[in-house]
């Protein structure tokens, strides 16, 4: 037996276990397997695997293509027990008959057929317990532990059912975010697998690379590195040996250590720990001063060029004898080491690792694997020569040369190549020795150890020479890489600066944070209003939040309602000062939606008569028919804007003008006509018309029709329309009159809307022109249809509370008919109004609100900035989830974050969460971040970037994602990251 | 794992396809009830106001050959933001147009929507894709029968390939509606062969290895 022999063995049983482990999450998720997942066919493919691991030639059979076939066959016809039997003679004529499966199935058909008929982990006993009879001694299956290991693990797939049923839901069906969340948690039991490709982050890199420099270990806590050897959640513990016999030094002793065999993604580390570090009898500051810190081992097995294997010669091994095998490969898909295979007459040699790396004082060190069954040493030498260490140095820069070329991509990474003293992440040298070209190859090395693939011939000669260009070649390329490393930095932080608050605030002084701001603080604040620091208060939100009884207290302070210190007369001031010019902004809308109201009843009214015998949109598709609706009309719209100029000018001009009696119609209709027929929709939502109106009065008017309240329709409209007629206003002017009205219907309609009308012009002197009227119909429209809608399911909506929620949105968007209502705005005063309860307040409240938020709707242009700051902050903080999202179709516009920025998460999260939320994005402006939106959202993304990235998620996908995962984030961890996420800028740009 | 295979193993020359579908219109025309309507079989007060955009997934098993999987994209109904509707509608092969017969001014913005969309996104030969206009809430129409023939006309001088009036609320015309629009997308294929085709094979290619390899990884 031999170890690399050992290691196919576990190579083979782990991919079954993992195989295994994804058909049980997928029934445990689904409740069922469906017989065409693709578990199934990869689950046979590892079996098979398994099975054909050293099968004796004759027990498959010479001549057979399908061993497996061969084999079940024999079993079958040996095999006693008839549930065995029955299956495996179907799947004898099932083979031929070949049923419908994709060739990927039919090549595993044995294997699968016995799997579906739930016989398979039968067979595997069976064929363990008779093995000797099919397999070698080495085969995987004779092996007296991995053989039953097998059997059992497929006992579990073979208890489960598998169903031809195709369901709407399973067929094609992309799985739910819950569900890919879920089998995230079942299966990242190993945390965080970083794949190689991502770099550290910079601000984080102190952290991590603990890995193998003195310096670092020691920088590091001795604890933690001993902590590391275990099982833990950032590396995966593959192998660990007590008692491997080491010898440090020539002069010394072989010493008994920890051997360890570490997985992070796809880095393999070996590391060897002398007992003396392990066994937890020093104490911190003991531990970290032992002298045995020099001798421990840690081998990236990455930077492992070859292995020198020996011929066994009792004790003292030569270097130069033996077999070299290349490196170690590794194989990405499963991230398990694949040694290379021994033949089987090395079967009893000894084995030398030869273990090439920088950052160690040896340039190179043999370990001598003596692998003998009763006693186990290894020895470490060091007496190469110096040719030898140059040697290794090439050796391995030529290696990686040829084994990843282009690699090359940002050579600001080759900063610590200098001297190679340094510790050289496996990142940093993948890239650092990219470029040079494989000098070694075609100069000199060292008679053995040719690295395999490598096939010049090889001359000593030249070799210091060599050596020197090559010194030369590095340090300037490590200066150039320095530069360029600089450069970036200060490119990152002059870009990064901005986004945060340069001085830290930390959550624990003067005292904890953690708790947030509560009842008792609160009141101690009040009784003491001028010595409270309003900073500290904020520090308390900005780590705890608020505590939930006082948030009504609270949230005007946050907002910016009131402001922090004012004493309560002043506060009661600013109450009373809101309270005014609310009234006032709700009389003026109400008063203007009063006309829109009318207008619209009595345009719906004339639309009724004419078109009795048709629907509305009858006169539309008429209207619409005979022109070419996506082509605007471009001298009409440019008559009816100049003719909206000078109305608005006339209007200005004469405050006393306000209404106007009619009696002009055809002028009313033709100006009317105007703006009906060629307003373009394309022309954008202030000058969009309301076309029922108008069509119902150019109808009353072609028709002649007399309707009672039809009349009374034109006469009202037409004093709308009349105060903004260029053309009549003039003549028109000085008989400023309440219109006559013609019958006592329209009278009666009439009379007490015209007074309050009046009233109301006679208070703000203000007069509607028809594009205001347009526009203020449209957003009462907008705001009626998304109020109607708002968060219905949550109990605080009821009938009067909307109509509070509207009567506050409404006055908002009165103020700020230029942008208008745009759908969003509801969803962020809805918490206010929740918490606030209160109009007036939640008025003031949200008016601040939104000097922030309405930078983010179409007309703002924060959003692009937001993007953009995302794509720069992931950019420099997950490379590797960049890369990904550019490379599947490129989504870095990051337009999945638009909602979440547009509403500060408020669809995202529950209302309770919310509160908590918002609270902390308030304060957070003064305690670390104006922009700590950006770091919530970069946060959501690093909570699933692991799910992002192992599901190659594209923009549908992610956006999809999100979209089902909105109001199941768990809020408080996503603050604590993007806390987190905030300090880690912060001292990134601290570190200048 | 299975690989470029997918599930469409079996059965010579069956099909699956996956189609992305549009609904556009404006606020408040009930483009969500329609899809909560047709994906769901419900009816539902208690939808919120969309944002950005929702996705719903609808399975058709079209005919013993053929699935088809609608990805439908329903796209909020004030959705102005730059660029970001041209990315939602990129790859789209089909689209409805909503509006709601009780308020004109969304019958008037159709043409936007439509001329919209046909700026935005083309079929692979260069074509409009494929739009259907839904004149939605008809249960609540309170005068007569719409003039078809005029409906008609505007449908051909808008580009339409067809009309239907369709209530969410009494569940009307809107399996009828899908149907016809799926149709025309699947004729669409067969009658570009070389071309769209192949564009679409591609597509369908890609996304089952891609469905596969969700299941499997994660």
């Amino acid at each position: 037996m031999s170890c690399s022999a050992d290691a196919a063995k576990e190579k083979l049983l782990w991919n079954v276990k993992k195989e295994v482990k994804q058909i049980m999450e997928e029934a445990v998720t689904r409740k069922f397997v469906h017989e065409d997942s693709s578990h199934i066919i990869a689950l046979c493919g590892v079996v098979e695997a398994c099975l054909l691991h050293m099968l004796k030639r004759r027990a498959a059979g010479f001549l057979r293509t399908d061993k497996v076939a061969a084999l079940f066959t024999k079993v079958g016809k040996t095999k006693k027990q008839p549930n065995v039997q029955e299956p495996l003679k179907r799947q004898g004529s099932a083979t031929s008959k070949t049923p419908v499966l994709t060739p990927q199935a039919i090549k595993h058909i044995w294997v699968r057929t016995a799997l579906i008929e739930k016989v398979l982990d039968k067979i595997v006993q069976y064929i363990v317990d008779n093995c000797s009879k099919y397999y070698e001694k080495e085969a995987l299956l004779a092996d007296p532990v991995c053989g039953p290991i097998l059997a059992s693990l497929l006992v579990g797939p073979c208890a489960l059912e598998y169903t031809k049923l195709k369901t709407a839901d399973h067929y094609w069906t992309d799985p739910s975010a819950d569900e890919l969340v879920q089998r995230h948690r079942i299966h990242g039991v190993h945390g965080r697998q970083d794949s190689p490709s991502k770099r550290p982050a910079l601000g984080i890199r102190k952290r991590h690379s603990s890995g193998s420099t003195s310096e670092d270990r020691f920088a590091a806590s001795a604890r933690e590195y001993v902590e590391s050897l275990h099982q833990n959640s950032r590396t995966h513990l593959l192998y660990g040996k007590n008692n491997v016999l080491v010898q440090p030094k020539d002069d010394l002793e072989a010493i008994p250590g920890y051997l360890s065999l570490h997985q992070s993604a796809d880095i393999l580390t070996l590391k060897w720990t002398p007992n003396q570090l392990m066994n937890g009898t020093l104490g911190d500051s003991e531990l970290e001063k032992s002298v045995y810190w020099d001798y421990a081992l840690i081998v990236p097995l990455s930077q492992i060029v070859c292995i020198h294997c020996h011929q066994q010669r009792k004790h003292k091994t030569s270097p130069r004898e033996g077999k070299v095998f290349p490196k170690l490969r590794k194989r990405n898909s499963n991230k398990s080491v694949d040694l290379e295979e021994t033949p089987a007459e090395d079967v009893s040699t000894d084995y030398v690792f030869r273990i090439i790396y920088p950052g160690h004082k040896h340039d190179n060190i043999t370990i001598n694997y003596h692998h003998l069954a009763a006693s186990r040493s290894a020895s470490v030498d060091d007496d190469e020569e110096e040719e030898d260490k140059l040697h290794a140095m090439l050796s391995m820069i030529c290696s990686r040369n040829l084994t990843a070329p282009n690699r090359m991509k940002d050579t600001s990474e080759m900063i610590e190549m200098q001297g190679f003293g340094a510790n050289l992440l496996s990142w940093q040298l993948e890239h650092c020795s990219q470029g040079s070209s494989c000098i070694s190859c075609s100069t000199g090395s060292s008679p053995y150890d040719i690295p395999s693939c490598c096939n010049c011939i090889h001359d000593r000669t030249p070799l210091k020479m060599l050596c020197e260009s090559m010194k030369r070649q590095i340090v300037s390329r490590a200066f150039y890489g320095w530069l360029a490393y600089c450069r970036h930095l200060s490119t990152v932080r002059t870009h990064l600066s901005a986004l945060v608050n340069h001085t830290i605030v930390p959550p624990d002084k003067p005292s904890s944070a953690a708790g947030g701001l509560t009842k008792e603080v609160w009141s101690k604040y009040q009784k003491d209003r001028k010595n409270y620091k309003e900073l500290e208060l904020l520090r308390k939100v900005y780590y705890g939040g608020v505590q939930h009884e006082i948030r009504k207290e609270v949230w005007p302070f946050l907002l910016g309602h009131y402001k922090f210190g004012m004493a309560k007369k002043e506060m009661d001031q600013v109450d009373e000062e809101i309270a005014l010019r609310y009234q006032k902004v709700m009389a003026e809308w109400k008063a203007c939606e009063v006309i829109v109201k009318q207008r619209e009843k009595e345009s719906h009214s004339a639309t009724l008569a004419k078109f009795s015998s048709g629907s509305s949109i009858d006169s539309h598709v008429q209207r619409l028919i005979h022109r070419d609706s996506t082509i605007s009309n471009d001298v009409f719209i440019s008559v009816d804007e100049t003719d909206s100029a000078e109305r608005d000018s006339k209007c200005q001009d004469d405050p006393s003008f306000t209404v106007v009696s009619a009696d002009t119609p055809a002028a009313v209709a033709a100006v009317e006509q105007q703006s009906v027929e060629f307003d373009s929709p394309d022309s954008g939502l202030p000058s969009s018309r309301n076309y029922s109106v108008a069509s119902g009065i150019l109808s009353s008017i072609d028709d002649g029709q007399s309707v009672s309240f039809e009349d009374g329709a034109e006469e009202e409209t037409n004093a709308d329309m009349e105060r903004t007629d260029p053309d009549t206003a003039p003549v028109q002017k000085a008989k400023s009159v309440v219109p006559q009205p013609q019958d006592s219907v329209s009278e009666e309609q009439l009379c007490p809307q015209v007074d309050y009308l009046m009233d109301v012009a006679s208070v703000c002197a203000a007069s509607y022109t028809i594009e205001l009227l347009d526009t203020v119909a449209l957003n009462l429209h907008r705001i009626d249809k998304d109020v109607q809608r708002c968060d219905r399911n949550y109990w605080y909506f009821t009938a009067d509370n909307l109509e509070k929620l509207r009567n506050v949105m409404c006055s908002y968007v009165w103020e700020h008919l230029e942008v208008g209502y745009v759908q969003g705005m509801c969803d962020l005063l809805a918490p206010l109004m929740v918490i606030l309860d209160n109009d007036q307040l939640a008025y003031s409240c949200f008016s601040h609100l939104m000097k922030r938020m309405s930078q983010n709707f179409p007309n703002g242009g924060a959003m692009d900035t937001h993007f953009a700051n995302m794509r720069s902050l992931i950019q420099i903080l997950d490379s590797e989830l960049f890369e990904l999202m550019h490379q599947n179709g490129d989504y870095t516009h990051f337009y999945f974050c638009y909602r979440w920025f547009l509403l500060d998460f408020k669809r995202e999260l529950l209302y309770e969460d919310v509160f908590t939320v918002w609270e902390v994005i308030w304060a957070a402006k003064h305690i670390s971040s104006e922009h700590f939106v950006l770091f919530i959202a970069l946060a959501l993304v690093e909570v699933y970037r692991e799910i992002i990235r192992d599901n190659n998620m594209d923009f549908t996908d992610i956006i999809k994602f999100f979209n089902e995962m909105a109001e199941h984030h768990n809020a408080q961890e996503i603050l604590r990251i993007a806390r987190d996420l905030v300090y880690k800028v912060q001292t990134l740009i601290e570190n200048k | 794992m299975a690989g470029g295979e997918g599930p469409v193993s079996g059965v010579a020359e069956s099909r699956e396809h996956l189609f992305k579908v549009l609904v556009i219109g404006e606020l408040g025309v009930g483009k969500t009830s329609i899809i909560k309507r047709y994906v769901h079989q419900l009816f539902s007060q208690h939808y919120r106001a969309t944002i950005g955009v929702d996705f719903a997934l609808k399975v058709i098993n079209w005919d013993s050959k053929t699935l088809v999987r609608l990805q439908l994209w329903d796209i909020a109904g004030q959705e102005r933001f730059g660029n970001m509707t041209r990315v939602y509608y990129k790859e789209a092969v089909g689209a409805f147009v909503v509006f709601d017969v009780t308020r004109g001014s969304t019958f008037e913005a159709v043409s936007k929507w439509k001329h919209d969309l046909d700026s935005k996104v083309l079929l692979p030969n260069g074509s409009p894709i494929p739009a259907v206009l839904l004149a939605n809430k008809c249960d609540q129409k309170k005068d007569g029968s719409q003039n078809l023939s005029q409906m008609d006309q505007f449908c051909r001088e808008g580009g339409f390939i067809g009309w239907f009036e369709t209530s969410a609320k009494d569940n009307i015309n809107i399996d009828e509606a899908a149907r016809f629009l799926v149709e025309n997308i699947l004729a669409n294929y067969k009658t570009f062969p070389n071309e769209e085709n192949d564009v679409g094979k591609s597509k369908l290619d890609l996304d089952p290895l891609k469905a596969e390899s969700k299941s499997q990884c994660c």
